[in-house]
């Protein structure tokens, strides 16, 4: 059968094995089916030569978690993030995965007032001590939060859905940076309510689509958006090849990591003793290996923190991946574990993490985490 | 042969065509399903495959030779098991193939015949032990080569042999291939840094060859296994000897207007008494796809480039340095620059080892060969391999380890062209001609595999091969282990000629 998958962009993969080791299925399993390489002579195989789809390709596929570290890795620019999304979306238009129940789990993200509702309803139950552990949740879920107000127009800062419900503590850090670097800052909330990226993920690009356009039509034009969440910042930056048109490409290239603009628009940030931490950089996926703007991280960080250092691991995935970490508890668990001995390894007092998913998912190992924008905010109000 | 090329699509080659309707033998369930039976007794279920999937996925490797037909796929932890899997092939009378990261380029862990059970090594990928007081490391074969450098990194020590796919494949395959690097110029090959193995027989019997003295008595079985391919047993433990990393390190790129100017400044640095760690020679096409990849500054105007390291005391590596510079200048050197800093010597190297992976950049299918010329004829070797091309109407590159002579021409294609993977075979046999006629051997570094077999007559006499035959069938008295590799036809090891052309439907 056709996975729908651009000929070219297939064979460009030589099968060298290069990116291997940066896969984490691959590394905790040592399975070629759980590879880079193996996903792809899988996908070669059903669309090429129409081998059945098992349920052991399934698996491979679903198994993946899309961080993309294979991405960075290969020498021959194989476009494996696409392949997959379009893989994805191939099966679930045909009901072969992204089944019923994930279907409707992702319905409320575009409606932030039931995700709000929804955390609500959450941090009381999680209070009874009646949501299982291994779902990753923040130990305490915000009953209530303040609201975010605009102090200005020069950038938006974009809130999205999950984020805004869990981490609002972020965005209101976020604002006051870039506050302090001299610029106005409207959050979007309502404007923007999702970026789709899990949608994406789940091979329901149709979503993402209508959200794409409901955000474009939404946001005013040439205001640079800036993004606190890697994951959220990737999928937007991908709208321009999600939706093909000079308009989607316009808006993608005005989408910039938080920590990305920050690194160069921060002259005017007051300079403030560096609280006394040794902190370690963990780069999310979709920072390191989709936007590859990591390098920003440490340039916005180092003037707030005593030592910085790098884990040793070249930024393999911590197995968050979005919904990845509850779909696949086992494996998102066990890639977890070869994290957090890097981290130990590196010995920090904290770890500065730029997107949410991953520092839901390391906390629940214990991890002491926290966003780049978190510390910079503590260094220059003096207050966590 | 031809029918053995691999193409990337379907439609097009009538090769390809033809050995894909060749008649499938069917499965026969009861008698697998006994085999898989008995093998996840031995191991557990979910370590023991034999689905559809996980069988096509293990018969390829990184070579372009197809049509393996896998059995089986045992995920072994520990020894033990391996020997579990070993008795329980012989007692169903099935061949075995050892498996590491599957990188290799000439077909080694291929399966041939009778779905053979394929014993995967990638869980068993502990470092064991690291003894600086003697310079030892005992590692599992399925460690990752590069793993071992960075895990041995703080105790200042690393593993000398640096394949260009150091970051993916595993000591056990560079046992078994006898693989080289870059640095094995001034270090040696894989076969100088093993000091003993733990091997398990194809009768399953656990055997230690060599051993941690510097001068082991007894009969040295280490060196014949090393290098074996997989069909004298399967490795299950190395003791690696470890390398001091050194304190100064000069990287040198010096860019020449012809490829013969960059052959003989190598020629002329060793002829001078230098012995770089690494001289590496990459001509103009590769280096334009590598520099698209990396960013690493690598001229794209040049006809070749030489990339030369030297290391050891600070003191001595500037007088090095400075004479390779000389020397590149009198050869016509166009430009010579030293990389400034550990980032730009590793965004260097990093261009050097993607080299054969960004090719893809240009077509989607390549054939890497690895001859071995005398120095002194490099440059009309590599003159005729690029007439070779003409002829042949292919497209070559050029990317070599210059310092020890040893040759990667690089045949790009698209198999889905008519016609053209007879062309790719017809030229890799002139290369082969062409390098044996000037003196050099089949192969510098990726193995015999099932790549170069018929070659070996041509190497060796019928009483060399003979002897290597019986050497082998002391191990392996029916020829178990990874049958249908290195040794030619017509020497009982390699007579699966029946099996090997009827692969039956893998998705069977
Ligand atoms: C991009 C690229 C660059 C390369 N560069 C180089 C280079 O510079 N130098 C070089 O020498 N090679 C190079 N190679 C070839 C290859 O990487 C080496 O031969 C490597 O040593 C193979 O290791 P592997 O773990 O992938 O082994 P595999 O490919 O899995 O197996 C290779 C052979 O070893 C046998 N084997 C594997 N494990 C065991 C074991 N535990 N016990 C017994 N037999 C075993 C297999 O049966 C097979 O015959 C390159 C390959 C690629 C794709
Ligand atoms: S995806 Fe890239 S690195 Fe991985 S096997 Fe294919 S060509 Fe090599
Ligand atoms: S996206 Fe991540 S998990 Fe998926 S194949 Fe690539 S490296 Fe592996």
């Amino acid at each position: 059968m056709t996975l729908g998958l651009d000929a070219d962009d297939l064979n460009s993969c030589v099968q060298c094995g290069l990116c291997l080791p940066h896969c984490p299925t691959f590394r905790v399993t040592g399975d070629e089916s759980m590879s880079p390489r193996g996903r792809i002579k899988l996908m070669r195989e059903v669309q090429d030569e129409g081998a059945p789809l098992t349920a052991e390709v399934l698996r491979s596929f679903e198994s993946c978690v899309q961080c993309r570290g294979c991405e960075p890795a290969c020498p021959s620019g194989v476009p494996y993030g696409h392949l997959m999304e379009q893989t994805r979306e191939t099966l679930a238009d045909q009901k072969k995965m992204a089944p019923g129940w994930q279907r409707l789990a992702l319905k409320p993200l575009k409606h932030p007032a039931a995700l709000q509702a929804g955390t609500k309803a959450l941090s009381i139950i999680q209070k009874t001590g009646l949501v299982p552990k291994r779902l990753g949740l923040p130990d305490d879920l915000p009953f209530r939060q303040e609201p975010l107000v605009a102090s200005g127009d020069d950038v938006y800062l974009f809130t999205g859905c999950v984020m805004d419900a869990f981490q609002r503590d972020v965005h209101q850090a976020g604002q006051r940076v870039i506050e302090a670097a001299g610029f106005g800052v409207t959050p979007t909330g309502d404007l923007a309510p999702c970026c789709g990226a899990l949608q994406a993920h789940a091979g329901l690009a149709g979503e993402t689509r209508s959200l794409a356009e409901h955000m474009m039509r939404s946001l005013a034009p040439d205001t640079p958006i800036l993004v606190d969440s890697a994951g959220c910042g990737a999928a937007m930056k991908d709208y321009g090849h999600l939706l093909g048109t000079d308009e989607a490409r316009a808006f993608s290239a005005r989408v910039f990591d938080i920590q990305e603009w920050l690194a160069d628009n921060m002259a005017d940030l007051p300079t403030v003793e560096p609280l006394d931490l040794r902190v370690a950089v963990q780069d999310p996926c979709h920072l390191r290996h989709v936007q590859r703007v990591h390098l920003a991280t440490r340039v916005v960080l180092a003037p707030y923190v005593r030592e910085l250092v790098e884990l040793d691991d070249e930024g393999l995935c911590c197995g968050a991946g979005g919904a990845y970490s509850v779909l696949e508890p086992e494996l998102a668990g066990q890639i977890r574990d070869r994290k957090v001995a890097s981290i130990d390894r590196a010995t920090p007092d904290l770890v500065a993490s730029a997107n949410p998913g991953c520092s839901m998912h390391l906390a629940g190992a214990g991890v002491p985490t926290i966003h780049p924008m978190e510390l910079i905010d503590w260094a220059l109000t003096g207050t966590r | 042969m031809a029918s053995f090329l691999k193409s990337a699509a379907s439609a097009g080659s009538a090769a390809y065509d033809s050995f894909r309707r060749l008649p499938g033998r069917k499965f026969e369930p009861a008698e697998t399903d006994q085999l898989v039976l008995d093998l996840q007794a031995a191991l557990t279920e979910d370590r023991v495959r034999n689905d559809s999937a996980q069988r096509a996925l293990m018969s390829h490797d990184a070579s372009v030779f197809d049509g393996g037909n896998a059995g089986p796929v045992c995920y072994p932890e520990t020894t033990d098991e391996v020997v579990a899997i070993m008795k329980i092939a012989e007692r169903h009378d099935r061949a075995v193939v050892p498996r590491g990261a599957g990188t290799g380029l000439a077909g080694g862990a291929i399966p041939l015949g009778d779905a053979p059970v394929v014993i995967a090594v990638t869980k068993m990928n502990r470092v064991l032990e690291i003894d600086e007081d003697n310079g030892i490391a005992w590692v599992e074969p399925g460690v990752i080569n590069l793993d071992l450098t960075n895990h041995l990194k703080p105790h200042g020590y690393h593993f000398a042999p640096d394949p260009s796919s150091q970051q993916v494949c595993t000591i056990g395959g560079n046992v078994a291939n006898n693989s080289g690097g870059p640095h094995c110029l001034a270090y040696g090959v894989t076969n100088a840094h093993i000091m003993a193995l733990e091997v398990v027989s194809p009768a399953g019997d656990v055997l230690q060859l060599g051993g941690l003295d510097p001068e082991p008595l007894g009969l040295d079985l280490r060196g014949v296994f090393v290098g074996s391919e997989g069909t004298l047993g399967v490795t299950t433990k190395v003791a690696v000897k470890l390398t001091r990393n050194r304190p100064g390190v000069r990287t040198l790129l010096l860019s020449f207007s012809s490829v013969r100017d960059a052959a003989n400044t190598v020629s002329g640095v060793i002829a001078a008494g230098v012995v770089p760690a690494a001289m590496e020679v990459m001509d103009a096409r590769i280096t334009e796809a590598v520099e698209n990849y990396v960013h690493a500054g690598y001229p794209t105007d040049a006809a070749a480039v030489l990339l030369a390291e030297v290391d050891g005391l600070e003191s001595g590596v500037d007088i090095d340095a400075d004479q390779i510079r000389a020397i590149g200048l009198a050869n016509n050197a166009t430009d010579v620059r030293l990389a400034a800093d550990d980032t730009e010597r590793a965004l260097l190297w990093k261009g050097r080892k993607t080299a054969f992976g960004a090719i893809a950049q240009i077509a989607p299918d390549y054939y890497l060969h690895d001859t071995v010329v005398p120095r002194s004829a490099l440059a009309d070797v590599l003159e005729e391999v690029y007439a070779i091309a003409d002829r042949n109407d292919l497209l070559i590159m050029n990317v070599f380890h210059a310092g020890d002579g040893n040759l990667h021409p690089l045949i790009i294609f698209d198999g889905r062209d008519p016609g053209v993977l007879d062309r790719v075979h017809q030229a890799g046999a002139e290369i082969i001609t062409a390098s044996l006629d000037a003196g050099g051997v089949l192969s510098g570094e990726h193995g015999i595999g099932v790549e170069k077999q018929k070659f070996m007559s041509r190497m060796f006499t019928d009483d060399d091969l003979d002897h290597q035959n019986r050497v082998r069938q002391a191990f392996d008295p029916v020829c178990r282990a990874n049958p249908g590799k290195v040794m030619p036809m017509g020497h009982s090891c390699a007579d699966i000629q029946q099996l090997r052309a009827v692969p039956r439907d893998v998705w069977g």
